[in-house]
């Protein structure tokens, strides 16, 4: 039975459709009209608010904290300036994906971590004999999330704070409605946007002086449905849906390296030692197997497609989970793990894992598709991501 | 300074695998944090002029083999026939356990002609079992996970030499070996002492009692590989192996502690010594505490993090103490009086008072009524002590490392005191006749030997830290996930006790799998 979180006595009065999910043990809204689709435009034309608190968030604290999370992830912690916030995955001990989540560093020894599964045996056992604690905060800090264009108006007016010398991936204090709260710019709809983090007791106070600001900017509480169509357009990754979590996993055909996830980038070989250091340089030495890249349908192809049934295109009207075949010719090279109609691309955007090979920018592949119970495939090109990127995402 | 190997330890197992090692032409240095050579091997001068022999008794366990393949009888190492043990019995004779069959056999007919041919039966049966084991117990562990033909061939073939026991004999052992030592005892044996006493020595550093399952593997590990002893006892163990070490051209380093192994690019680069001395070598051979070495010698985030989990889940608590005495006139017993023993085993009489020892460790308390092996060294040789004196080596069991309290000066004096008053009820008088007494409780074996938890084993003796599991599954065949960083202590298969094995083995495993510089 999934419990309430700290804002459910508003997000219930509000959630009229009834339409809830478990989200990490709680009840999360999934929309709270019979469709997202307002949802989704507020994230991208006004604002949504979204209650984030079901994330899992770890505060470590001490002189070997930022030792610890170095040891633990694949980025150098110990060069997050104070302030900063960093995007992260960590490995098994063979290099595999555990999860990603996001590091912020609160001060020198003090950072705030946030991950899609539970870490704190993880952040235990990779602490052990340094001095450092791990507080499991989940449950402690509330968090919403602000995003969409009108975000930076509606956040500023509501906590009286500059927000215009807070950069992209930044976090600072702030108060609002005389609570203190920390304000990152982070989100997870590749918008402009905010994450607001606040004590529990505080949490419907924030959520109503958020309301209150938000009223003439066209503020929308949203739900996951909305959310995960956002993220598909930014290209995030999601656990458990785009990879696995390798300790969860037992066939090693589901567990994932950074460089097959599009997160090698991250990864810093050339300092101390951390978890997967070593199977992550072997693995270097020869091309990874697979890639995950950005697919886009071929409306026309989808169009002839339906034309030969002798009906018009019909997509899901929901961002979907169901992993479908990726070909090159007969021969399936991938799987595709998330897809969505774009609403403000106007595009049929797909997340798939393919072979290297078939991973460069223009490849033509083919995605199943299943029209009248009977599986045909639809052309499909790799392009870049995020598909959506606007620039009021990074703007200062 | 340069080196091809770096031992880590001057013990029994460090001396044997740099003598192999240099033997083989590796430049090979051995250090030594204690200012001599022998770690628990090495003789102790815990009163002027008294030596006890170690603290290991356990010393029918060398392997004739071992000590060939050492060249150890070139160098001075010498067999003697193992001495026959007195199970003690408090107003009367108690049994005397020879080795030689037809002297147990009289010995024991006298008080029961049907346990006596027991006897004989399970000496018989243990003598058809011993090939095997004794091949298991030279070997390195088989790889749980075999890779290849030759992996295969290799874990096959103990199970083959298993196989050749005959289907009797081997579904016996399949019975009996998960059984406890207490039941499988009980079956054959009709006389309590007899069960107590023979049990007694499965259990030596273990955290089980009588009762505890799994404990007849333990018996049958040690009874078939219980051989001759050593002249002059473990202390000349350890001197043959520094003189094969030495004459092979390896450097032996005391008072050199390590403080920790050097990591360059991912695979061991030397060590340096607590001195701040730094020396160079791309293999480490650590046979000192194995858990301490992982955890502590190595930086943390070196290994992998499932390597440091198991390090961390290893269990060396110490569960007995060490009790040396230096008596002014001979240890004589009331029910044998006028005989020298060597080996004396004292519990209450029944099987369930040794476990009611082992019961006070559960509850982090010392045992109040603890069993004790007690050697006499000075019967052997006499030299250990001045004219007419007497030095008693007794291994008290059990006594927690951590004692509810802690091992206060009254809580010492305490256990001290219950093992006296025990020895004296069969030796009455022995108080009267010490002149000097020694006790080293697990949190002095520690300090001592740097054996985590004083556990005289450096791994708990379990199911689940024998054989390919010991010390943990990630480094039980010497090599580590740390290139150039090997084990081989008796935190190693086949360690514990007075058994130079490991380091051999560790040794081998090095010339495996490196080439000549």
């Amino acid at each position: 039975m999934p419990i309430p979180s700290p804002f459910h006595e508003r997000t219930r009065a509000l959630c009229t459709s009834y339409r809830w999910k478990d989200w990490a043990g709680y009840a999360a809204v999934c929309s709270y009209d019979t469709s997202h689709d307002r949802e989704y435009f507020a994230f991208r034309e006004s604002a949504g608010l979204l209650d984030v608190s079901p994330l899992y968030k770890y505060e470590i604290h001490g002189p070997d904290a930022a030792a610890l999370l170095s040891r633990m992830v694949v980025r150098d912690v110990g060069k997050l300036e104070i302030g900063r916030v960093a995007y992260v995955c960590w490995c098994d001990d063979r290099g595999k994906v555990v999860d990603d989540g996001t590091i912020a560093r609160l001060g020198e020894d003090s950072f705030r971590m946030t991950a899609a599964d539970p870490t704190y045996h993880w952040l235990l056992a990779v602490g052990r004999g340094l001095r450092a604690t791990v507080e499991d905060s989940s449950a402690r800090l509330a968090a919403l999330a602000l995003q969409g264009p009108r975000s930076r108006a509606i956040l500023g007016e509501a906590t009286g704070a500059d927000l215009d010398g807070l950069k992209y991936f930044r976090i600072t204090r702030a108060r609002l409605d005389g609570l203190e709260v920390w304000v990152s710019r982070t989100g997870y709809t590749g918008d402009l946007g905010y994450e607001v983090w606040v004590e529990r007791d505080g949490a419907l106070a924030v959520w109503d002086a958020l309301v209150a600001a938000g009223r003439r900017h066209g503020l929308e509480p949203a739900g996951l449905d909305a959310l995960d169509v956002a993220r598909i357009e930014a290209g995030f990754l999601l656990l458990g849906v785009d990879y696995y979590s390798a300790p969860k996993v037992v066939l090693e055909s589901r567990k994932s390296t950074p460089d097959e996830l599009g997160l090698g980038w991250m990864v810093d070989l050339e300092r101390g030692p951390f978890v997967g250091r070593a199977a992550i340089a072997a693995e270097r030495a020869r091309p990874p197997a697979w890639s995950f890249v950005g697919l886009e349908v071929s409306w026309q192809a989808l169009e002839a497609l339906y034309e030969s049934y002798g009906l018009p295109p019909a997509l899901p009207a929901t961002a979907r989970r169901d992993g479908l075949p990726v070909y090159a010719g007969e021969t399936q090279v991938g799987k595709a793990t998330s897809h969505t109609w774009s609403p403000i691309l106007k595009k049929y955007l797909v997340l798939a894992t393919v072979e290297a090979s078939r991973a460069a920018r223009g490849t033509v592949l083919e995605l199943e598709h299943t029209v009248e119970f009977e599986r045909r495939r639809v052309a499909a090109t790799v392009v870049a991501t995020p598909f959506f990127d606007p620039e009021r995402k990074r703007r200062p | 300074m340069r080196y091809d190997v770096i031992v880590l330890g001057a013990g029994q197992n460090g001396l044997a695998a740099a003598a192999r090692l240099a033997g083989a032409g590796r430049r090979v240095v051995v250090l030594e944090r204690r200012d001599e050579i022998g770690g628990l091997c090495a003789a102790r001068e815990f009163h002027p002029g008294h030596r006890a022999p170690g603290v290991l008794h356990d010393e029918g366990l060398v392997d004739p083999a071992v000590a060939g393949r050492l060249g150890l009888e070139r160098h001075g190492l010498a067999w003697r026939a193992a001495p026959p043990v007195l199970l003690a019995e408090e107003g009367g004779p108690g049994i005397l356990l020879a080795v030689e069959p037809e002297a147990a056999a009289a010995e024991l007919g006298r008080r029961s002609p049907a346990d006596a041919a027991a006897l004989g039966e399970l000496r018989a049966w243990l003598a058809r079992l011993a090939p095997a084991v004794r091949r298991l117990l030279a070997e390195p562990p088989p790889k749980l996970a075999p890779a290849g033909w030759g992996d295969l061939w290799r874990l096959a073939r103990p199970a083959l030499a298993l196989r050749r026991l005959g289907r009797a004999d081997l579904t016996e052992l399949l019975r009996v070996a998960p059984m406890c030592v207490a039941d499988f005892l009980n079956e054959r044996f009709a006389t309590a002492l007899l069960v107590e006493g023979l049990a007694a020595p499965a259990l030596s550093g273990t955290w089980a009692g009588p009762w505890s399952a799994g404990t007849t593997t333990f018996w049958l590990l040690a009874e078939c590989a219980a051989g001759r002893f050593v002249e002059g006892g473990p202390p000349a163990l350890a001197a043959a192996l520094a003189r094969a070490a030495q004459a092979a051209g390896a450097e032996i380093r005391t008072g050199a502690g390590v403080a920790r192994i050097r990591v360059e690019g991912g695979r061991v680069a030397g060590v340096v010594l607590a001195s701040g001395e730094a020396l160079d070598a791309p293999v480490v051979v650590a046979t000192c505490d194995p858990k301490r070495t992982l955890l502590e010698l190595v930086a943390p985030g070196v290994l992998p993090l499932g390597v440091e989990e198991e390090a961390r889940r290893i269990r060396s608590r110490g569960t007995a103490a060490t009790i040396h005495l230096a008596l002014d006139g001979p240890l004589e017993l009331a029910g044998r009086p006028g005989e020298r023993l060597e080996a004396i085993r004292i519990g209450g009489g029944h099987v369930d008072d040794l476990e009611r020892a082992f019961d006070a460790i559960k509850y982090r308390a010392a045992s109040s009524s603890p069993h004790l092996e007690v050697r006499v060294p000075t019967v052997a040789d006499p030299a250990l002590a001045p004219a007419g004196h007497e030095v008693v080596s007794i291994l008290a069991s059990f006594a927690p490392y951590e004692l509810a309290g802690g091992w206060t000066e009254a809580a010492r004096a305490r256990f001290l005191d219950s093992a006296l008053a025990r020895l004296e009820r069969h030796a009455p008088g022995v108080r009267s006749r010490i002149v000097a007494a020694e006790l080293l409780v697990p949190p002095d074996l520690e300090a001592a030997f740097g054996a985590t938890g004083g556990q005289l084993h450096q791994v708990e003796p379990a199911l689940d830290q024998l054989f390919a599991l010991r010390p943990c599954p990630g480094a039980a065949r010497y090599a580590t996930a740390l290139a150039g960083l090997f084990l081989g202590g008796a935190g190693s298969h086949p360690g514990g006790g007075v058994r130079p094995t490991p380091g051999l083995l560790a040794a081998d495993a090095v010339l495996a799998g490196s080439t000549r510089p």
